[in-house]
């Protein structure tokens, strides 16, 4: 992989034959994205979504002492305002001392769009530098610029010799791509130009060999686990207690790190993903410019996919058997305590929705708790999914639904599968609750959702929800979807239109 | 002339447009725009307006044209006008408004003629150029009302002379907005009138087809739904005056006082609900009585808001509580006029309290304007210094209050560390839901 030179990414549809529209059965999925024919399906009615650089903002809001600048009008980046208290107090789980999250808008207005909105971000630049003294000035360039062609780069080189901080440039253009995660290829790409940096090693004045041996052995030991924002500090500190176990030190970025942080990316061993669709563009990167290695498949939630984890890192640092006695230890001591959950869970239906691999590793964490998977919704599609639907091994009647956001497909679905518990994201879950379902969120970042830990928090979570599920059924009782009750009647996925897929294919 | 902003504290016009709409009953915005300006915009709403929520049709379920690359080189009205179609199939609602993002704009789609194609159908389509480059939230609320009572409200009606129409309250840029519309209502009904609200408690999308019946317009604010105010009176020949926000005994004297004068309502009889609603007040805030001294609850005051908030709470801080709002900073973007008018309303205090106000739109800028006015700290062996102090202001404010040492409430937009539902700061019973949260604050640890 190198696209490192070029000042943007391609997008996901491109690089990845990402789709994020589609109906039908996981079968038909599996055997479509195979085709490469997924590519280009659209809609013809559709609900908003998030764009590049909503998603953008997920990962680059947590870097401490950092400001983030969102070179756009005025209420680009808006959804910061939601997150600013929480922010702060996820950064100093981290760092006591961390700022918090600062952003800036440069607020192009009318005579920008005409006259180019450069002396704008210059401004905001400097103000930024001087008035934080922030270790990296982040600027995120929106739909608006990039179509009066404000040239992003040019200005930010010419102001990199003017300021304290480095500047990292983001091209996050929303109207650019329809998959949202192309986001993480743009800021993982803007980090990997001017974070990553391997530091000069200088000689030794007074060799010591001691200390060199000491060093490389620590290196030799040492992970980069790279966290999602979705992910909590309680996820973090579970997987370091695993790797503890092996005698590995976890090292957890992008999220909640220090810009400069990233400086030191290189010494490591391995760098270890929790998610293929976060992190394939990075550790990709990383291995080709540094030759360092990934594991990049598994992701460690549920038995099963947290095994399968721990030993691609077990393979890796040929430490097999030690990762098979921890697994061991590990899962007969969750089994028992999963023991009391498995009547109360075994046979309920579930439906889910989220992110690919997530909603794909959830359900196979469901399906060791005994529950059943009566129907998926993945935001987005790709290659990625694979391995988990084959392990998933559902039957030809479970429906995948591709869609990013799109609830009104997902309320016809579940008027048809009245699944027991809905599994979903954030901006979705209140559309299943008003149809009465229990929802239990599918991630949340002051809960353990990962590792062993993780499995019997889900299950004792899941339990509780099931106990008392009238909050949501007093919601379905008293309020109503947007939608006339006809729709309901209707395929629900009556408004995606394959045509420009199957002409291109 | 604009110049970026530090953590702003509104969306684009496009947010304030969504923002407008979705507050309508059984409105429904059709976004045409880029896939990411929803998306973005519900997050600012629903997050940061004490947890609106996603409401009937809004958050992830807003209808959206979501238009890419292509459609930025090829043009968009045919994805509009598949979208519009499309959305009467199956969304519900008896009004759809089409509103714009950035990019339609600019590469020229023509949304009101698209939306014109669908006249006749069994609910208007209006459509509105709402761009977010044209401004801030405030004015997606401007142009979305302008619209509103250009198109929407139907022409030569028979005025009824106990009828009025009561705007200028944002929704949203309020998060009390539908409480305090009830708290003005209800008030207003108490001197005979009619009120319609647009966006209160029991209205209906007829009460604004029919707004033309009203005999006067009252617009709550110095700046938002002026403009509108003035297309309403070009278009339905209905006059308006202007009043500030009015919380506590002070500030809604002055309400009730302007709006008396200009209905034509006899003195005393607006004199005789000041009092009847003074005496209901302090039957309440006496109890305050030994608190307030036994403790000594007089504060130092910080006030950081829009410009409705900004007058109000300072009033009602200097008049009512007898505190002391030594620094005022108005958060909005505001042309000189506009700054002008507001600042007028900080004047003919009944206390000694002559508040520093400062227009500034960044939210670091708070701190720099305390430290300018109260003198610092010279290590001196005795030291003056602000305290006891409280923050009244957004939940942006409480990184300041954090290193003033200073309780804090948030107020003013954005709010994500309070849940508000039908809770309402102005008026009468406003200014006492507002005393029992600082008040609260200050006992909370007891």
């Amino acid at each position: 992989m190198d696209f490192i030179k070029e000042k943007a990414p391609p997008v996901r549809e491109d690089r990845l034959k990402a789709c994020n529209a589609f109906g039908g059965s996981c079968c038909q999925l599996a055997e479509g994205a195979r085709k490469g024919c997924l590519n280009g399906i659209k809609r013809t009615f559709a609900q908003t979504q998030g764009c590049q650089l909503n998603l953008s903002m997920a990962i680059l809001n947590t870097l401490r002492n950092a400001v983030i600048i969102i070179h756009a009008p005025i209420g680009c980046g808006g959804g910061s305002t939601a997150m600013a208290g929480l922010t702060k107090n996820f950064q100093k789980l981290r760092d006591a001392k961390a700022p918090g999250l600062i952003w800036l808008n440069t607020n192009l207005d009318e005579s920008d769009v005409i006259k180019g909105g450069e002396s704008k971000l210059r401004e905001a630049v400097l103000y930024a530098d001087r008035e934080f003294r922030p270790s990296a000035i982040i600027v995120a360039n929106s739909c608006v610029p990039a179509l009066i062609g404000d040239d992003l780069d040019g200005i930010l080189a010419q102001l990199q010799a003017e300021v304290a901080a480095k500047i990292v440039p983001v091209h996050c253009e929303g109207f650019k791509t329809k998959i949202q995660a192309s986001a993480y290829d743009a800021v993982y790409h803007g980090i990997l130009r001017n974070l990553v940096d391997v530091r000069e090693e200088y000689e030794r004045v007074i060799p010591d060999e001691l200390e060199e041996l000491a060093e490389n052995y620590r290196r030799s030991k040492t992970v980069n686990i790279l966290n999602v924002s979705s992910m909590s500090r309680f996820d973090e500190d579970e997987l370091t207690r695993l790797l503890r176990a092996l005698e590995l030190n976890a090292r957890f970025m992008p999220c909640y790190a220090h810009p400069d942080d990233f400086e030191t990316v290189t010494e490591a061993a391995l760098n270890v993903s929790i998610c293929a669709t976060h992190d394939d563009y990075f550790v990709g990167h990383l291995q080709a410019q540094y030759g360092i290695p990934f594991v990049l498949r598994a992701i460690p939630i549920g038995i099963m996919n947290t095994n399968k984890w721990l030993r691609d890192i077990g393979k890796f640092f040929t430490i097999e058997d030690r990762v098979e006695r921890l697994i061991e230890a590990e899962t007969r001591e969750l089994e028992k305590a999963l023991a009391p959950y498995r009547e109360a869970l075994r046979g309920k239906r579930a439906f889910l929705a989220g992110g690919e691999i997530r909603v794909l590793a959830n359900a196979t964490a469901l399906v060791e708790l005994g529950l059943e998977v009566v129907g998926l919704k993945g935001y987005h599609y790709d290659g990625f999914g694979d391995d988990f639907l084959n392990d998933l091994d559902l039957s030809d009647e479970v429906l995948f639904n591709v869609a990013t956001g799109q609830p009104f497909e997902q309320s016809n679905l579940l008027e048809r599968l009245k699944p027991d518990i809905y599994v979903g994201h954030t901006g979705g879950n209140v559309w299943a609750a008003k149809q009465g379902f229990p929802v239990y969120p599918i991630f949340g970042q002051t809960v353990n959702y990962m590792g062993y830990n993780g499995v019997f928090e889900l299950a004792r979570r899941l339990t509780r929800l099931l106990k008392n599920p009238v909050f949501n059924r007093n919601l379905a009782a008293n309020t109503r979807l947007p939608y006339f009750e006809d729709w309901y009647k209707q395929d629900p996925f009556s408004y995606i239109d394959d045509s420009p897929a199957q002409s291109n294919g | 002339m604009s110049k970026f902003v530090d953590r702003p504290r509104y969306t684009c016009a496009l947010g304030g447009a969504i923002g407008t709409l979705i507050n309508l009953p059984r409105v429904i915005p059709v976004l045409h725009a880029a896939a990411g300006c929803g998306g973005n915009i519900a997050n600012a709403l629903n997050g940061a307006a004490g947890y609106l929520g996603s409401g009937y049709c809004s958050g992830q379920a807003l209808p959206s044209s979501n238009v890419y690359e292509n459609e930025i080189v090829f043009g968009g009205e045919g994805r509009l006008t598949e979208q519009i179609a499309n959305t009467l199939k199956v969304v519900d609602g008896d009004l759809y408004v089409v509103v714009t993002g950035c990019m339609v704009e600019m590469i020229g789609d023509d949304a009101k003629s698209v939306a014109r194609k669908f006249a006749g159908n069994r609910a208007p389509v209006l459509a509105a150029d709402t761009g977010g480059f044209k401004g801030n939230s405030f004015k997606g609320y401007d142009i979305v009302l302008e619209l509103l009572f250009r198109e929407l409200v139907i022409k030569n009606q028979s005025k009824d002379p106990k009828t009025v129409n009561l705007w200028g309250i944002v929704p949203i840029q309020d998060v009390f907005w539908k409480g305090n519309l009830e708290v003005l209502k209800t008030l207003l009904e108490k001197l005979g009138y009619r009120v319609n609200t647009f966006f209160g408690e029991g209205e209906t999308l007829d009460n604004l087809k029919n707004a033309a019946s009203a005999v006067f317009n009252i617009v709550v604010s110095d700046t938002a739904g002026v403009e509108p105010a003035r297309v309403f009176e070009e278009e339905h020949g209905t006059p308006f005056i202007t009043v500030p926000f009015p919380i506590g005994t002070y500030g809604t004297e002055q309400f009730l006082n302007a709006v008396g004068k200009a209905l034509g309502i006899e003195e005393a009889f607006i004199n005789r609900l000041i009092q009847e609603e003074k005496k209901h007040f302090y039957s309440y805030l006496e109890r305050l009585a030994d608190v307030y001294n036994d403790l000594d609850l007089q504060r130092y005051a910080v006030v950081v808001g829009d410009s409705n908030y900004a007058q109000a709470l300072t009033r009602f801080l200097a008049d009512d509580l007898g505190w002391l709002p030594e620094l005022v900073v108005v958060t909005d973007l505001l042309t000189e006029n506009e700054q002008e008018r507001v600042t007028a309303r900080f004047g003919n205090y009944l206390s000694p309290i002559r508040p520093k106000l400062v227009f500034d739109s960044d939210t670091s800028s708070v701190k720099k304007h305390l430290f300018n006015h109260w003198p610092i700290n010279r290590n001196q062996r005795y030291y003056d210094g602000f305290n006891p102090a409280f923050v009244v202001g957004s939940a942006f404010e409480r990184d300041l209050a954090d290193s003033l040492g200073a309780p804090h409430l948030s107020v003013t937009y954005p709010i994500s560390n309070r849940v508000v539902l039908d809770r309402a700061y102005a008026g009468y019973t406003g200014a006492l839901r507002l005393a029992e949260d600082l008040f609260s604050t200050l006992v909370g640890s007891r």
